[in-house]
């Protein structure tokens, strides 16, 4: 390996890189485009959610609690004159839930005998779009609950603690599924963390209360987990495709097939594509991480020298990922169809959305076997959990040996002869 | 009457040659048959936001009775990997902080005594790093404890958000009978399954259209193309016309696979199906074929379309709801035509939707494809240089 022919290489290489408007629109704009889309999209927080209302009791108890759902802001309460208008608005997708008040509601609730059941109110979700379900069901649930328990006054020895959904953005509150029943009579409507609920004066005690609390994220909040999955998402994909695009278009130009046949050796040809284009996706993982700390204020909890190391280290992989691409594909439209089949389960398979813990389990291994899991992992524990090194350790050489791996394979795509 | 017919046969004509190419396409059966297998079974088996296999781990001070049956409990549930023991406050953070460990329960020396007072509290840490998991297996944990030692339905207990019939207690003051409408049992996999349709053919549209034109212009018969005497949108039209039967038999394709592979067939009408997916497959052929007109070389029209592909996914709520996306994000992402058929589809596909219901996306389809034509018309004018 001769550095000078390695130097003459990477300076073709980076003016052929820089020469080109649109190499460099695509290197600023899709990290921060990226960035600005996907960091806010993981939310758990319901709003504004239309909810359909058929009052047939028509109460003091029942319009407050439509009321204070309305002034919750989560839901947007539409009201309904049937039972068969709910069902149809709720099938064309109108609403989201429905909530059915029965006509004996308040007569039940008033005159209601100890040890008797408690009044029902039907809800329904619409179990189509099955996430968004999940999150209006916590919700809904804990309203509710606090309304009535508010409605049921200081007497009743329902103790009800309010939820916060209303002030801001709660912390472990959408948990779904707020605590219920917790303890005798009480029912606290939200596992609010250090919530002050004086002892119900009961024996016979069932259930446990939990107290649950969130580290290194107490607020529960989308961001971080996506803004670190964002690295991973733009150094995977962006760098990938440039690099399998600019050596396809070398070949296509016939260029490729010059510098095969110059004294410089597979190693040199290789280094000199993906040293100056890491430099240059090195400077986007600056930019990200600045952008991401000046509009969000999400900033690595861990090492950022640490953190910029590790995704210098990332793209080599990646970008020998592409140069295997490439070098293995004839034409461009090759090349697309390779692309696009390999990153769409890349892009669900790596951790970036889906966890990959919730996966069967040969989709797990799979997941393992891509880069793309272990640096999203990696990331994730940095940024949000300020893991340090030594504890990574495992993942990196992961990462170590896959760089060497696709590095190997790269090398001997570029050294055939076509 | 007869510019017409010209029209007619000039399209035609060009779609004969398309078809002559496609048929010699080496990526064609890939596209039609190994990438819906492959989305299938990743639809199918890895996109699920339900915590499975949550490893966890205990630190319990109190050992009771009560403090086993809540664990118990827990595993039982079958969301937990069989649970861990850790000794202390630190060991249970630097668990959580190295990622090997969800959550760990801890039980307060007191239980019992708490227990007598009739205030039995745990605390329950979570690695907060993933929102959705996190607030999820606290809603479990939640649930579950708040039925140890209380006779319950076994089918109930312990099935945590989920569970269709999810009640309130039998000491709640009110009783909320909860019902999921098209997907009792709220499985993830119909959310997936229905949109996958939209997925696949964004794929291949787009990346099919994308190169139509470019592929023209990098062979240098883009210019003779241009000066037959067919019209540009002709020509267009004709180059579209073959990539129309792919799609419908990729949407065969995915649509007999989810139903023979998962027994997830649609519940509304197929025709309304079909009908509903050309306007789509237009807006999204057009946009492939207006990249093409932006595009100088293969190259570029690959990274725009990539860079199309990758958001629409996200932003169009086909993975995540777009309901829960804030404002801007949301609106953003109807510029997508994929937004519109994914709800079409699974108002269709989940919900047995008929063509009154599905109006409006409909129509925005509609809208957008007859836009892009009208930017396709404009890019496409010959013009020198």
């Amino acid at each position: 390996m001769s550095l000078r022919r390695l130097w003459i290489l990477m300076r073709r290489e980076a003016l052929a890189t820089l020469r080109d408007p649109f190499t460099i629109s695509i290197l600023v704009l899709v990290p921060l485009m990226a960035l600005l889309l996907f960091s806010s999209i993981m939310s758990t927080e319901v709003r504004g959610l239309s909810l359909g209302i058929l009052d047939l009791s028509n109460g003091p108890v029942s319009r407050r609690i439509v009321r204070e759902l309305a002034a919750s802001g989560n839901f947007a309460p539409r009201r309904f004159a049937t039972r068969a208008e709910i069902e149809k608005a709720l099938r064309a997708g109108d609403i989201s839930a429905a909530m059915i008040l029965p006509p004996d509601f308040e007569r039940e609730r008033g005159a209601r005998a100890p040890g008797s059941p408690p009044p029902q109110i039907d809800v329904m979700y619409d179990g189509g779009e099955a996430v968004l379900a999940t999150n209006a069901e916590a919700y809904l649930k804990s309203l509710v609950l606090a309304s009535v328990g508010r409605a049921a006054g200081p007497s009743a020895d329902v103790v009800v603690v309010p939820p916060d959904g209303a002030a801001g953005r709660p912390g472990l509150a959408p948990g779904p599924a707020g605590e219920v029943g917790v303890e005798g009579g009480a029912t606290s409507a939200l596992p609010a963390p250090g919530a002050a609920t004086p002892p119900a004066r009961r024996a016979a005690t069932v259930g446990i209360r939990v107290v649950p609390r969130a580290l290194f994220n107490p607020r529960l909040d989308g961001r971080p987990y996506m803004v670190a999955g964002t690295f991973g998402f733009v150094l995977s994909f962006a760098t990938t495709l440039i690099i399998a695009v600019s050596v396809v278009n070398e070949r296509f130009a016939g260029t490729f097939e010059q510098l095969q046949v110059t004294p410089a050796t597979s190693i040199e040809i290789l280094l000199g594509k993906v040293l100056p284009l890491g430099a240059v996706f090195s400077v986007d993982v600056v930019l990200m991480m600045i952008v991401a700390w000046a509009l969000f204020g999400v900033w690595p909890a861990g090492s950022a020298l640490f953190f910029v190391l590790l995704s210098v280290f990332y793209m080599i992989v990646s970008l020998s990922l592409g140069v295997l691409i490439s070098a293995t594909s004839a034409t461009a439209a090759e090349a697309v169809s390779k692309t696009v089949l390999l990153s769409t389960p890349l892009i669900q398979l790596s951790g970036f959305a889906f966890p990959v813990r919730n996966m069967a389990l040969p989709f797990r291994w799979i997941a393992e076997l891509i880069p793309a899991t272990h640096y999203i992992r990696l990331s994730r524990a940095i940024y949000l959990r300020g893991e340090g090194p030594l504890a990574l350790l495992p993942e990196i050489a992961v990462i170590i040996l896959m760089g060497f791996g696709l590095g190997a394979l790269a090398l001997r795509a570029i050294g055939r002869r076509t | 009457m007869n510019g017409l017919r010209r029209s007619i046969s000039n399209v035609l004509a060009v779609a004969y040659k398309e078809t002559a190419l496609l048929r010699h396409d080496k990526t064609l059966p890939q596209n039609v048959l190994l990438q819906p297998i492959i989305m299938l079974l990743v639809f199918g088996f890895a996109l699920s936001f339900r915590p499975t296999q949550v490893p966890w781990a205990v630190l319990d001070r109190s050992e009771t009775s009560a403090s086993r049956a809540l664990v118990a409990d827990i595993q039982a549930s079958g969301y937990f990997e069989p649970p861990g023991r850790v000794a202390g406050y630190a060991e249970a953070h630097r668990l959580l902080r190295s990622g090997r460990l969800g959550a760990v329960l801890v039980v307060p020396s007191d239980l019992r005594r708490r227990m007598e007072r009739g205030r039995p509290e745990v605390q329950l840490l979570l690695d907060g790093t993933d929102p959705i998991t996190a607030a999820r297996v606290a809603g479990y944990v939640t649930q579950i404890a708040s039925h140890v030692g209380r006779r319950t339905d076994p089918a109930l207990r312990g099935r945590g958000d989920t569970s269709p019939a999810a009640r309130t207690g039998p000491e709640a003051p009110v009783d909320l009978r909860q019902q999921f409408r098209f997907n009792p049992t709220l499985r993830d996999l119909d959310f997936y399954l229905s949109a996958m349709a939209g997925f696949l053919l964004t794929n291949i549209c787009l990346s099919a259209a994308a190169l139509s034109l470019v592929a023209e212009k990098e062979n240098g018969t883009y210019e003779q193309l241009l000066a037959q005497p067919t019209r540009p949108l002709e020509v267009v039209v004709g180059k579209l016309l073959p990539n129309i039967a792919v799609s419908y038999v990729s949407l065969a394709m995915a649509t007999i696979g989810s139903g023979l592979a998962f027994g997830f067939w649609p519940k509304g009408n197929l025709l309304l199906l079909l009908l509903a997916t050309l306007p789509f497959v237009l807006a999204t052929l057009s946009i492939g074929v207006f990249v093409s007109t932006l595009a100088r070389t293969s190259a570029q029209a690959i990274f725009i379309a990539v860079f199309f592909i990758m958001p629409s996914f996200v932003l169009s709520g086909s993975m995540l709801p777009y309901q829960l996306m804030p404002h801007g994000v949301r609106e953003f992402g109807g510029l997508f035509p994929l937004r519109w058929f994914q709800i079409i589809a699974r108002r269709v596909i989940e919900r047995g939707a008929t063509f009154s219901e599905i109006a409006v996306p409909l129509g925005v389809l509609v809208a957008i494809f007859s836009v892009l034509l009208a930017a396709i018309r404009w890019r496409m004018k010959p013009r020198l240089g």
